[in-house]
Protein backbone atom coordinates (compact mmCIF):
# COMPACT_ATOMS: atom_id res chain seq x y z
CA UNK A 1 0.00 0.00 0.00
CA UNK A 2 1.16 3.50 -0.55
CA UNK A 3 -0.28 6.53 0.39
CA UNK A 4 0.33 10.26 -0.51
CA UNK A 5 -0.89 13.09 1.71
CA UNK A 6 -0.68 16.41 0.18
CA UNK A 7 2.46 15.83 -0.89
CA UNK A 8 4.03 18.46 -2.66
CA UNK A 9 7.74 19.23 -3.93
CA UNK A 10 8.97 22.88 -5.02
CA UNK A 11 12.75 23.08 -6.25
CA UNK A 12 14.74 26.10 -6.13
CA UNK A 13 14.02 28.42 -3.63
CA UNK A 14 11.52 31.03 -3.56
CA UNK A 15 11.52 31.70 -7.31
CA UNK A 16 10.30 28.06 -6.83
CA UNK A 17 9.66 24.94 -10.12
CA UNK A 18 6.85 23.62 -8.33
CA UNK A 19 7.26 20.07 -9.95
CA UNK A 20 4.34 18.23 -7.38
CA UNK A 21 1.97 20.01 -5.72
CA UNK A 22 -0.26 18.41 -3.08
CA UNK A 23 -0.88 15.30 -4.52
CA UNK A 24 -3.00 13.22 -2.69
CA UNK A 25 -3.85 9.24 -3.81
CA UNK A 26 -3.62 5.60 -2.85
CA UNK A 27 -1.98 2.65 -4.28
CA UNK A 28 -4.01 -0.26 -3.18
CA UNK A 29 -2.31 -4.12 -3.46
CA UNK A 30 -3.41 -6.63 -5.78
CA UNK A 31 -3.67 -4.54 -8.89
CA UNK A 32 -1.17 -3.21 -11.13
CA UNK A 33 -1.78 0.92 -10.59
CA UNK A 34 -0.12 2.93 -13.64
CA UNK A 35 1.05 6.13 -13.31
CA UNK A 36 0.54 8.43 -15.79
CA UNK A 37 1.24 12.04 -16.85
CA UNK A 38 2.85 14.20 -19.67
CA UNK A 39 6.75 14.73 -19.32
CA UNK A 40 7.60 16.75 -16.66
CA UNK A 41 4.02 16.40 -14.91
CA UNK A 42 5.91 14.97 -12.06
CA UNK A 43 5.96 11.61 -11.96
CA UNK A 44 10.06 10.45 -11.43
CA UNK A 45 9.62 13.36 -8.64
CA UNK A 46 6.92 11.67 -7.06
CA UNK A 47 8.73 8.00 -6.87
CA UNK A 48 11.53 9.70 -5.26
CA UNK A 49 10.01 10.83 -2.81
CA UNK A 50 7.89 7.80 -2.35
CA UNK A 51 11.45 6.14 -1.80
CA UNK A 52 13.09 9.06 0.38
CA UNK A 53 15.84 9.72 -1.87
CA UNK A 54 13.92 13.24 -2.14
CA UNK A 55 12.48 15.26 0.74
CA UNK A 56 8.95 16.40 0.10
CA UNK A 57 8.82 20.12 0.86
CA UNK A 58 5.53 19.75 2.32
CA UNK A 59 3.31 16.92 2.90
CA UNK A 60 3.56 13.00 3.85
CA UNK A 61 4.31 9.88 1.62
CA UNK A 62 4.00 6.44 3.36
CA UNK A 63 4.29 2.71 1.58
CA UNK A 64 3.54 -0.31 3.73
CA UNK A 65 2.43 2.19 6.15
CA UNK A 66 5.32 4.13 7.37
CA UNK A 67 7.73 6.82 5.60
CA UNK A 68 10.38 4.54 3.04
CA UNK A 69 13.17 5.49 5.31
CA UNK A 70 12.16 4.13 8.68
CA UNK A 71 11.49 0.54 7.36
CA UNK A 72 14.42 -1.52 8.78
CA UNK A 73 14.92 -3.85 5.52
CA UNK A 74 13.65 -1.53 3.19
CA UNK A 75 14.58 -3.65 -0.03
CA UNK A 76 12.42 -6.50 1.37
CA UNK A 77 9.51 -3.81 1.52
CA UNK A 78 9.89 -1.94 -1.94
CA UNK A 79 11.56 -2.93 -5.00
CA UNK A 80 12.26 0.42 -6.75
CA UNK A 81 13.11 1.04 -10.66
CA UNK A 82 14.52 4.57 -11.26
CA UNK A 83 14.19 6.11 -14.56
CA UNK A 84 17.68 7.36 -13.88
CA UNK A 85 20.25 4.30 -14.49
CA UNK A 86 21.40 3.85 -10.91
CA UNK A 87 24.65 1.46 -11.43
CA UNK A 88 28.24 1.86 -11.89
CA UNK A 89 29.14 0.81 -15.69
CA UNK A 90 32.19 -0.67 -14.21
CA UNK A 91 31.24 -3.25 -12.28
CA UNK A 92 29.23 -6.42 -13.71
CA UNK A 93 25.53 -7.10 -12.96
CA UNK A 94 26.35 -9.76 -10.73
CA UNK A 95 28.20 -7.94 -8.09
CA UNK A 96 26.11 -4.51 -8.43
CA UNK A 97 23.10 -6.91 -7.45
CA UNK A 98 25.78 -8.77 -4.62
CA UNK A 99 26.64 -5.21 -3.32
CA UNK A 100 23.11 -4.33 -2.86
CA UNK A 101 22.13 -7.91 -1.45
CA UNK A 102 24.91 -7.37 1.41
CA UNK A 103 23.14 -4.42 2.67
CA UNK A 104 20.32 -6.78 3.85
CA UNK A 105 21.67 -10.09 4.45
CA UNK A 106 20.04 -11.86 0.87
CA UNK A 107 22.05 -14.67 0.15
CA UNK A 108 24.23 -15.17 -3.24
CA UNK A 109 21.25 -17.52 -4.20
CA UNK A 110 18.86 -15.12 -4.53
CA UNK A 111 21.00 -12.96 -6.73
CA UNK A 112 21.30 -15.54 -9.19
CA UNK A 113 17.01 -16.07 -8.72
CA UNK A 114 16.68 -12.66 -10.05
CA UNK A 115 19.56 -12.42 -12.34
CA UNK A 116 17.58 -15.70 -13.98
CA UNK A 117 13.84 -14.29 -13.11
CA UNK A 118 15.39 -10.87 -15.53
CA UNK A 119 16.89 -13.31 -18.44
CA UNK A 120 20.17 -12.28 -17.83
CA UNK A 121 22.12 -14.84 -16.41
CA UNK A 122 24.16 -15.38 -19.48
CA UNK A 123 25.86 -11.73 -18.86
CA UNK A 124 25.39 -11.76 -15.45
CA UNK A 125 29.45 -11.42 -15.18
CA UNK A 126 29.67 -9.00 -18.02
CA UNK A 127 30.27 -5.39 -17.04
CA UNK A 128 27.23 -2.92 -17.04
CA UNK A 129 28.94 -0.48 -19.37
CA UNK A 130 28.40 -3.17 -22.59
CA UNK A 131 24.80 -3.67 -21.75
CA UNK A 132 22.19 -2.56 -24.09
CA UNK A 133 19.78 -0.14 -22.75
CA UNK A 134 17.24 -3.26 -23.09
CA UNK A 135 19.25 -5.53 -20.63
CA UNK A 136 20.08 -2.09 -18.48
CA UNK A 137 16.21 -2.51 -17.99
CA UNK A 138 16.23 -6.09 -16.76
CA UNK A 139 19.02 -5.40 -14.25
CA UNK A 140 17.02 -2.71 -12.92
CA UNK A 141 14.43 -4.92 -12.69
CA UNK A 142 16.28 -7.88 -10.99
CA UNK A 143 17.75 -5.06 -8.65
CA UNK A 144 13.76 -4.42 -7.83
CA UNK A 145 13.21 -7.50 -7.04
CA UNK A 146 15.86 -8.36 -5.32
CA UNK A 147 14.48 -8.85 -1.74
CA UNK A 148 10.98 -10.14 -2.58
CA UNK A 149 9.16 -6.90 -2.14
CA UNK A 150 5.60 -6.66 -0.85
CA UNK A 151 5.57 -3.22 -2.93
CA UNK A 152 7.06 -2.57 -6.33
CA UNK A 153 7.85 0.91 -7.95
CA UNK A 154 8.41 0.79 -11.57
CA UNK A 155 9.45 4.09 -13.90
CA UNK A 156 9.43 3.30 -17.12
CA UNK A 157 10.21 -0.42 -16.75
CA UNK A 158 9.26 -1.00 -20.53
CA UNK A 159 11.83 1.78 -22.09
CA UNK A 160 14.64 0.47 -24.38
CA UNK A 161 12.65 -3.46 -24.46
CA UNK A 162 12.24 -5.19 -27.58
CA UNK A 163 8.80 -6.80 -27.87
CA UNK A 164 9.28 -9.92 -26.00
CA UNK A 165 10.76 -7.62 -23.30
CA UNK A 166 7.52 -5.66 -23.10
CA UNK A 167 5.63 -8.84 -23.14
CA UNK A 168 7.47 -10.04 -19.94
CA UNK A 169 6.84 -6.78 -17.90
CA UNK A 170 3.06 -6.87 -18.96
CA UNK A 171 3.07 -10.35 -17.46
CA UNK A 172 5.29 -10.11 -14.55
CA UNK A 173 3.66 -7.48 -13.22
CA UNK A 174 0.05 -8.78 -13.60
CA UNK A 175 1.55 -11.83 -11.47
CA UNK A 176 3.32 -9.64 -8.72
CA UNK A 177 -0.36 -8.03 -8.48
CA UNK A 178 -1.82 -11.19 -8.15
CA UNK A 179 0.55 -12.48 -5.46
CA UNK A 180 -0.99 -9.42 -3.60
CA UNK A 181 1.94 -7.19 -3.94
CA UNK A 182 1.66 -3.13 -4.57
CA UNK A 183 2.74 -2.12 -8.56
CA UNK A 184 3.07 1.18 -9.23
CA UNK A 185 4.05 1.57 -12.61
CA UNK A 186 5.22 4.98 -14.72
CA UNK A 187 4.65 5.17 -18.38
CA UNK A 188 3.92 7.13 -21.48
CA UNK A 189 3.15 4.24 -23.32
CA UNK A 190 -1.00 4.65 -23.24
CA UNK A 191 -1.37 1.78 -25.19
CA UNK A 192 0.99 -0.42 -23.11
CA UNK A 193 -0.61 0.54 -20.21
CA UNK A 194 -4.27 -0.11 -21.28
CA UNK A 195 -2.71 -3.89 -21.19
CA UNK A 196 -0.98 -3.70 -18.02
CA UNK A 197 -2.93 -1.30 -15.52
CA UNK A 198 -6.40 -1.50 -14.29
CA UNK A 199 -6.09 0.74 -12.31
CA UNK A 200 -4.86 5.05 -12.96
CA UNK A 201 -3.34 7.86 -11.05
CA UNK A 202 -2.86 10.37 -13.53
CA UNK A 203 -0.82 13.66 -13.07
CA UNK A 204 -0.45 17.06 -14.69
CA UNK A 205 1.54 19.94 -13.78
CA UNK A 206 2.42 18.11 -10.23
CA UNK A 207 -1.33 18.30 -9.92
CA UNK A 208 -3.80 15.02 -9.77
CA UNK A 209 -5.38 14.84 -12.45
CA UNK A 210 -7.49 11.32 -12.05
CA UNK A 211 -7.43 8.10 -9.83
CA UNK A 212 -10.11 5.53 -10.80
CA UNK A 213 -9.75 2.83 -13.09
CA UNK A 214 -8.99 2.37 -17.08
CA UNK A 215 -12.19 1.23 -17.93
CA UNK A 216 -14.32 4.32 -15.63
CA UNK A 217 -11.63 6.54 -17.20
CA UNK A 218 -11.44 5.95 -20.67
CA UNK A 219 -15.66 5.43 -20.50
CA UNK A 220 -15.61 8.79 -18.93
CA UNK A 221 -13.76 10.83 -21.10
CA UNK A 222 -16.19 11.08 -23.89
CA UNK A 223 -13.34 9.74 -26.29
CA UNK A 224 -15.46 7.41 -27.88
CA UNK A 225 -16.15 8.55 -31.29
CA UNK A 226 -18.14 7.66 -34.92
CA UNK A 227 -15.95 8.10 -37.99
CA UNK A 228 -18.10 9.02 -41.11
CA UNK A 229 -16.91 8.49 -45.01
CA UNK A 230 -18.68 11.04 -46.95
CA UNK A 231 -19.03 12.88 -50.56
CA UNK A 232 -20.74 15.79 -48.58
CA UNK A 233 -19.06 16.18 -45.64
CA UNK A 234 -19.79 19.34 -45.16
CA UNK A 235 -23.65 19.50 -45.46
CA UNK A 236 -23.61 16.15 -42.64
CA UNK A 237 -21.96 18.67 -40.30
CA UNK A 238 -24.09 20.96 -40.50
CA UNK A 239 -26.67 18.83 -40.10
CA UNK A 240 -25.22 16.95 -37.00
CA UNK A 241 -24.43 20.63 -35.36
CA UNK A 242 -26.32 20.12 -31.72
CA UNK A 243 -25.45 20.84 -28.11
CA UNK A 244 -22.89 18.40 -27.17
CA UNK A 245 -21.99 16.89 -30.69
CA UNK A 246 -18.31 18.01 -31.79
CA UNK A 247 -17.47 16.84 -35.34
CA UNK A 248 -13.82 17.02 -36.32
CA UNK A 249 -12.17 16.68 -39.96
CA UNK A 250 -8.65 15.48 -40.29
CA UNK A 251 -8.98 14.12 -44.41
CA UNK A 252 -11.16 15.61 -46.50
CA UNK A 253 -14.70 13.74 -46.83
CA UNK A 254 -13.86 11.92 -43.47
CA UNK A 255 -15.56 13.15 -40.24
CA UNK A 256 -15.02 11.96 -36.67
CA UNK A 257 -18.15 12.42 -34.45
CA UNK A 258 -18.28 12.66 -31.08
CA UNK A 259 -21.37 12.91 -28.94
CA UNK A 260 -23.66 11.43 -30.79
CA UNK A 261 -24.18 7.38 -31.50
CA UNK A 262 -24.08 5.63 -35.19
CA UNK A 263 -27.52 5.21 -35.67
CA UNK A 264 -28.08 8.91 -35.32
CA UNK A 265 -25.91 9.71 -37.58
CA UNK A 266 -27.17 7.33 -40.04
CA UNK A 267 -31.08 8.39 -39.63
CA UNK A 268 -30.30 11.92 -40.01
CA UNK A 269 -27.80 11.58 -43.11
CA UNK A 270 -30.91 8.96 -44.70
CA UNK A 271 -33.41 12.22 -43.82
CA UNK A 272 -31.37 14.44 -45.56
CA UNK A 273 -30.47 12.28 -48.60
CA UNK A 274 -26.57 12.19 -47.85
CA UNK A 275 -25.13 9.29 -49.23
CA UNK A 276 -22.61 7.30 -46.53
CA UNK A 277 -19.54 5.26 -47.58
CA UNK A 278 -18.75 4.34 -43.96
CA UNK A 279 -20.06 4.99 -40.64
CA UNK A 280 -17.91 3.40 -38.22
CA UNK A 281 -18.33 3.85 -33.73
CA UNK A 282 -15.22 3.55 -32.14
CA UNK A 283 -14.88 2.74 -28.46
CA UNK A 284 -12.34 5.57 -27.08
CA UNK A 285 -8.77 4.72 -26.37
CA UNK A 286 -6.70 5.17 -23.41
CA UNK A 287 -4.17 7.21 -25.52
CA UNK A 288 -7.01 9.29 -26.90
CA UNK A 289 -8.71 9.98 -23.31
CA UNK A 290 -5.59 10.82 -21.51
CA UNK A 291 -4.66 13.75 -24.31
CA UNK A 292 -7.67 14.83 -23.98
CA UNK A 293 -7.37 15.07 -20.44
CA UNK A 294 -3.73 16.52 -19.98
CA UNK A 295 -3.96 19.24 -23.32
CA UNK A 296 -3.94 22.04 -20.84
CA UNK A 297 -1.10 20.40 -18.77
CA UNK A 298 1.18 19.64 -21.55
CA UNK A 299 4.74 21.20 -20.51
CA UNK A 300 6.74 20.82 -23.69
CA UNK A 301 4.39 21.03 -26.42
CA UNK A 302 5.33 20.79 -30.04
CA UNK A 303 4.20 23.81 -32.48
CA UNK A 304 3.07 22.83 -35.64
CA UNK A 305 5.60 24.35 -38.75
CA UNK A 306 2.95 26.18 -40.55
CA UNK A 307 3.38 27.71 -43.89
CA UNK A 308 6.17 25.24 -44.65
CA UNK A 309 4.34 23.90 -48.05
CA UNK A 310 3.62 27.50 -49.17
CA UNK B 1 6.86 -12.97 -0.86
CA UNK B 2 8.43 -16.58 -0.52
CA UNK B 3 11.50 -15.84 1.35
CA UNK B 4 12.03 -13.24 4.08
CA UNK B 5 15.27 -11.51 5.13
CA UNK B 6 13.50 -10.11 8.34
CA UNK B 7 16.76 -8.78 10.36
CA UNK B 8 17.18 -6.04 7.77
CA UNK B 9 19.95 -3.53 7.19
CA UNK B 10 22.78 -3.61 10.27
CA UNK B 11 26.20 -1.29 10.28
CA UNK B 12 27.92 -4.68 9.60
CA UNK B 13 26.17 -5.53 6.25
CA UNK B 14 26.45 -1.87 5.25
CA UNK B 15 30.36 -2.40 5.77
CA UNK B 16 30.35 -5.68 3.77
CA UNK B 17 28.33 -4.12 0.95
CA UNK B 18 31.20 -1.49 0.54
CA UNK B 19 33.84 -3.88 0.97
CA UNK B 20 32.57 -5.65 -1.95
CA UNK B 21 31.75 -2.60 -4.00
CA UNK B 22 35.31 -1.48 -3.50
CA UNK B 23 36.82 -4.91 -4.76
CA UNK B 24 34.50 -5.51 -7.23
CA UNK B 25 35.59 -2.52 -9.80
CA UNK B 26 38.71 -2.82 -11.85
CA UNK B 27 39.89 0.85 -11.09
CA UNK B 28 40.44 -0.20 -7.37
CA UNK B 29 42.88 -2.88 -8.52
CA UNK B 30 44.66 -0.43 -10.53
CA UNK B 31 45.05 2.99 -8.84
CA UNK B 32 46.19 0.13 -5.98
CA UNK B 33 48.64 -1.18 -7.86
CA UNK B 34 49.91 1.96 -9.80
CA UNK B 35 50.40 3.53 -5.62
CA UNK B 36 52.22 0.23 -5.07
CA UNK B 37 54.89 0.23 -8.09
CA UNK B 38 55.34 4.09 -8.24
CA UNK B 39 56.76 3.97 -4.36
CA UNK B 40 58.52 1.01 -5.27
CA UNK B 41 59.80 2.06 -8.06
CA UNK B 42 61.12 5.24 -6.69
CA UNK B 43 62.65 4.09 -3.76
CA UNK B 44 64.60 1.32 -5.23
CA UNK B 45 65.63 4.25 -7.53
CA UNK B 46 66.47 6.46 -4.87
CA UNK B 47 68.49 3.85 -3.46
CA UNK B 48 70.36 2.73 -6.54
CA UNK B 49 71.57 5.97 -7.50
CA UNK B 50 72.32 7.71 -4.24
CA UNK B 51 75.83 9.03 -3.99
CA UNK B 52 75.51 11.03 -0.96
CA UNK B 53 74.56 14.36 -2.40
CA UNK B 54 71.23 14.61 -0.72
CA UNK B 55 72.89 13.25 2.88
CA UNK B 56 70.81 16.07 4.49
CA UNK B 57 67.53 14.96 3.62
CA UNK B 58 65.45 12.28 6.14
CA UNK B 59 66.22 8.92 4.98
CA UNK B 60 62.95 7.84 5.10
CA UNK B 61 61.24 10.59 3.91
CA UNK B 62 64.36 10.01 1.28
CA UNK B 63 63.32 6.23 0.42
CA UNK B 64 59.89 6.99 0.01
CA UNK B 65 59.58 10.35 -1.97
CA UNK B 66 57.70 7.95 -4.45
CA UNK B 67 54.51 8.43 -1.99
CA UNK B 68 54.40 11.94 -3.38
CA UNK B 69 52.76 9.47 -6.49
CA UNK B 70 51.04 7.27 -4.80
CA UNK B 71 49.57 10.57 -2.47
CA UNK B 72 47.48 11.45 -5.03
CA UNK B 73 46.32 7.82 -6.87
CA UNK B 74 45.29 7.06 -3.20
CA UNK B 75 43.37 10.28 -3.05
CA UNK B 76 41.79 9.74 -6.09
CA UNK B 77 40.41 5.97 -5.32
CA UNK B 78 39.02 7.86 -2.61
CA UNK B 79 36.87 10.59 -4.56
CA UNK B 80 36.44 8.00 -6.46
CA UNK B 81 34.54 6.07 -3.54
CA UNK B 82 32.58 8.65 -2.78
CA UNK B 83 31.79 11.00 -5.85
CA UNK B 84 31.92 7.82 -7.99
CA UNK B 85 28.52 6.84 -6.88
CA UNK B 86 26.69 10.28 -7.81
CA UNK B 87 28.24 10.34 -11.42
CA UNK B 88 27.12 7.52 -12.36
CA UNK B 89 23.80 7.40 -10.48
CA UNK B 90 24.39 4.59 -8.23
CA UNK B 91 23.82 6.23 -5.25
CA UNK B 92 20.03 6.52 -5.52
CA UNK B 93 20.59 2.57 -5.71
CA UNK B 94 22.88 2.83 -2.46
CA UNK B 95 20.38 4.76 -0.41
CA UNK B 96 17.49 3.48 -1.66
CA UNK B 97 19.14 0.04 0.47
CA UNK B 98 20.20 2.13 2.88
CA UNK B 99 17.85 4.67 3.62
CA UNK B 100 19.54 6.37 6.61
CA UNK B 101 22.34 7.08 4.44
CA UNK B 102 24.54 8.56 7.36
CA UNK B 103 25.91 4.52 7.82
CA UNK B 104 27.01 4.51 3.84
CA UNK B 105 29.22 7.37 4.37
CA UNK B 106 30.61 6.07 7.85
CA UNK B 107 31.38 2.56 5.97
CA UNK B 108 32.75 3.50 2.76
CA UNK B 109 35.60 5.93 5.41
CA UNK B 110 36.26 2.45 7.55
CA UNK B 111 36.16 0.13 4.46
CA UNK B 112 38.96 3.20 2.19
CA UNK B 113 40.82 3.60 5.40
CA UNK B 114 41.50 -0.58 6.01
CA UNK B 115 42.46 -0.47 2.22
CA UNK B 116 44.65 1.86 2.35
CA UNK B 117 45.90 2.10 5.24
CA UNK B 118 47.09 -1.68 4.94
CA UNK B 119 48.57 -1.29 1.53
CA UNK B 120 50.24 2.18 1.96
CA UNK B 121 51.83 0.08 4.89
CA UNK B 122 53.02 -2.78 3.30
CA UNK B 123 54.51 -1.07 1.01
CA UNK B 124 55.99 1.56 2.61
CA UNK B 125 57.73 -1.23 4.75
CA UNK B 126 58.51 -3.17 1.44
CA UNK B 127 60.54 -0.20 0.20
CA UNK B 128 62.17 0.80 2.74
CA UNK B 129 63.48 -2.78 3.26
CA UNK B 130 64.25 -2.84 -0.78
CA UNK B 131 66.13 0.50 -0.39
CA UNK B 132 68.30 -0.19 2.20
CA UNK B 133 69.80 -3.13 0.33
CA UNK B 134 71.03 -0.80 -2.13
CA UNK B 135 71.85 1.52 0.31
CA UNK B 136 73.72 -0.74 3.16
CA UNK B 137 77.39 1.14 2.67
CA UNK B 138 75.69 4.19 2.45
CA UNK B 139 75.42 7.24 5.73
CA UNK B 140 72.00 6.11 4.69
CA UNK B 141 72.13 2.92 5.85
CA UNK B 142 69.29 2.62 8.72
CA UNK B 143 66.94 -0.02 9.69
CA UNK B 144 63.60 -0.45 10.54
CA UNK B 145 64.28 -0.83 14.49
CA UNK B 146 66.20 2.07 14.40
CA UNK B 147 64.95 5.40 16.24
CA UNK B 148 61.88 6.72 14.82
CA UNK B 149 62.25 4.45 11.68
CA UNK B 150 59.58 2.19 11.93
CA UNK B 151 57.05 5.29 13.23
CA UNK B 152 57.99 7.44 9.90
CA UNK B 153 57.23 4.24 7.38
CA UNK B 154 54.05 4.29 9.44
CA UNK B 155 53.86 7.25 9.46
CA UNK B 156 54.01 7.80 6.46
CA UNK B 157 51.38 5.64 5.08
CA UNK B 158 48.72 6.96 7.93
CA UNK B 159 49.68 10.48 6.39
CA UNK B 160 48.51 9.38 2.94
CA UNK B 161 45.41 7.33 4.23
CA UNK B 162 44.03 10.45 6.82
CA UNK B 163 44.89 13.10 3.39
CA UNK B 164 43.03 10.67 1.08
CA UNK B 165 40.30 10.45 3.53
CA UNK B 166 39.87 14.58 3.62
CA UNK B 167 39.20 13.73 -0.35
CA UNK B 168 36.53 10.94 0.32
CA UNK B 169 34.82 13.67 2.19
CA UNK B 170 35.49 16.21 -0.19
CA UNK B 171 34.37 14.03 -2.95
CA UNK B 172 31.02 13.20 -0.81
CA UNK B 173 30.46 16.90 0.15
CA UNK B 174 30.96 18.10 -3.72
CA UNK B 175 29.57 15.18 -5.58
CA UNK B 176 31.16 15.44 -8.66
CA UNK B 177 34.54 13.70 -9.42
CA UNK B 178 36.36 16.23 -10.96
CA UNK B 179 34.87 18.65 -8.05
CA UNK B 180 36.82 16.42 -5.40
CA UNK B 181 39.75 16.10 -7.03
CA UNK B 182 39.61 19.83 -7.44
CA UNK B 183 38.21 20.85 -4.00
CA UNK B 184 41.39 18.09 -2.42
CA UNK B 185 44.37 20.36 -5.16
CA UNK B 186 42.76 23.57 -3.78
CA UNK B 187 42.44 23.18 -0.38
CA UNK B 188 45.15 20.68 0.73
CA UNK B 189 47.66 21.10 -2.04
CA UNK B 190 47.67 25.01 -2.93
CA UNK B 191 45.79 26.68 -0.12
CA UNK B 192 48.68 26.44 2.28
CA UNK B 193 51.47 27.80 -0.11
CA UNK B 194 49.24 30.84 -0.51
CA UNK B 195 48.70 31.24 2.85
CA UNK B 196 52.57 30.50 4.06
CA UNK B 197 53.43 33.77 1.72
CA UNK B 198 51.29 35.86 3.99
CA UNK B 199 53.83 37.31 6.59
CA UNK B 200 52.55 37.05 9.90
CA UNK B 201 53.57 34.39 13.03
CA UNK B 202 50.34 33.07 14.07
CA UNK B 203 49.52 32.10 10.73
CA UNK B 204 52.74 30.25 10.41
CA UNK B 205 52.20 27.65 13.49
CA UNK B 206 48.72 27.25 12.13
CA UNK B 207 49.99 26.15 8.70
CA UNK B 208 52.48 23.85 10.13
CA UNK B 209 49.03 22.04 11.29
CA UNK B 210 47.79 21.97 7.88
CA UNK B 211 46.53 18.82 6.44
CA UNK B 212 49.52 18.11 4.00
CA UNK B 213 52.30 19.59 6.06
CA UNK B 214 51.11 17.43 9.10
CA UNK B 215 51.39 14.52 6.51
CA UNK B 216 54.66 15.21 5.84
CA UNK B 217 56.31 15.61 9.35
CA UNK B 218 54.61 12.15 10.08
CA UNK B 219 56.47 10.69 7.86
CA UNK B 220 59.74 11.91 8.86
CA UNK B 221 62.27 9.68 11.41
CA UNK B 222 64.11 13.01 12.26
CA UNK B 223 62.49 15.85 13.56
CA UNK B 224 62.01 18.21 10.58
CA UNK B 225 62.49 22.25 10.79
CA UNK B 226 59.09 24.34 11.66
CA UNK B 227 56.89 21.45 11.54
CA UNK B 228 55.04 20.05 14.34
CA UNK B 229 56.08 16.32 16.35
CA UNK B 230 54.09 13.21 15.16
CA UNK B 231 51.68 13.22 17.78
CA UNK B 232 49.94 16.63 17.58
CA UNK B 233 50.46 15.66 13.43
CA UNK B 234 48.54 12.63 13.78
CA UNK B 235 46.02 14.57 15.86
CA UNK B 236 45.86 17.49 13.74
CA UNK B 237 45.18 15.14 10.54
CA UNK B 238 42.27 13.53 12.33
CA UNK B 239 40.67 16.33 13.45
CA UNK B 240 40.77 17.83 9.78
CA UNK B 241 39.65 14.33 8.44
CA UNK B 242 36.59 14.48 11.17
CA UNK B 243 36.39 18.23 10.17
CA UNK B 244 35.24 17.09 6.68
CA UNK B 245 33.34 13.95 7.19
CA UNK B 246 31.27 15.42 9.49
CA UNK B 247 29.18 18.17 7.18
CA UNK B 248 29.40 15.81 4.58
CA UNK B 249 27.32 12.96 6.71
CA UNK B 250 25.44 15.83 8.08
CA UNK B 251 24.39 17.15 4.19
CA UNK B 252 24.49 13.53 2.99
CA UNK B 253 20.73 13.11 5.53
CA UNK B 254 19.35 16.17 4.27
CA UNK B 255 20.24 16.35 0.32
CA UNK B 256 18.20 15.20 -2.20
CA UNK B 257 19.79 12.50 -4.39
Amino acid sequence: MIRAHGLTKHYGGRTAKIAVDGLDFEVRPGTVTGFLGPNGAGKSTTMRMLLGLDAPTSGRATVGGRSYATHRAPLHEVGALLEARSVHPGRSAFHHLMGLAHTHGIPRSRVEQVLGLAGIREVAARRVKGFSLGMGQRLGIAAALLGDPATVILDEPVNGLDPEGVLWIRNLLKSLAAEGRTVLVSSHLMSEMALTAEHLVIIGRGRLLADTTVEEFVRSSGAAAVKVVTPDAAALAERLAAPGVRVTSETPGTLDVHGTDAEHIGRTAAAHGIPLFELTPHTGSLEQAFMDLTRDTVEYQATTLTGAAA
Amino acid sequence: MTTTYATGVTPRRVLRSEWHKLWTLRSTWIILATAAVSTLAVGLVMGGTYDGDDSEIDTVTFVLLGTQISQICVAVLAILVSAGEYSTGLIRATLTAVPRRTPVLWAKAAVFTTVALTVTAATNVLTFLAAQLLLADTDKALSLGDPGVLRAVLGNAAGITLLALIALGLGALVRSIPGGIGAFVALVLILPELLSAIPYDGLRDALDHFPAQAAGALGSATPLPDAVSPGPALLALVLWALAVLWPSAALLRRRDV
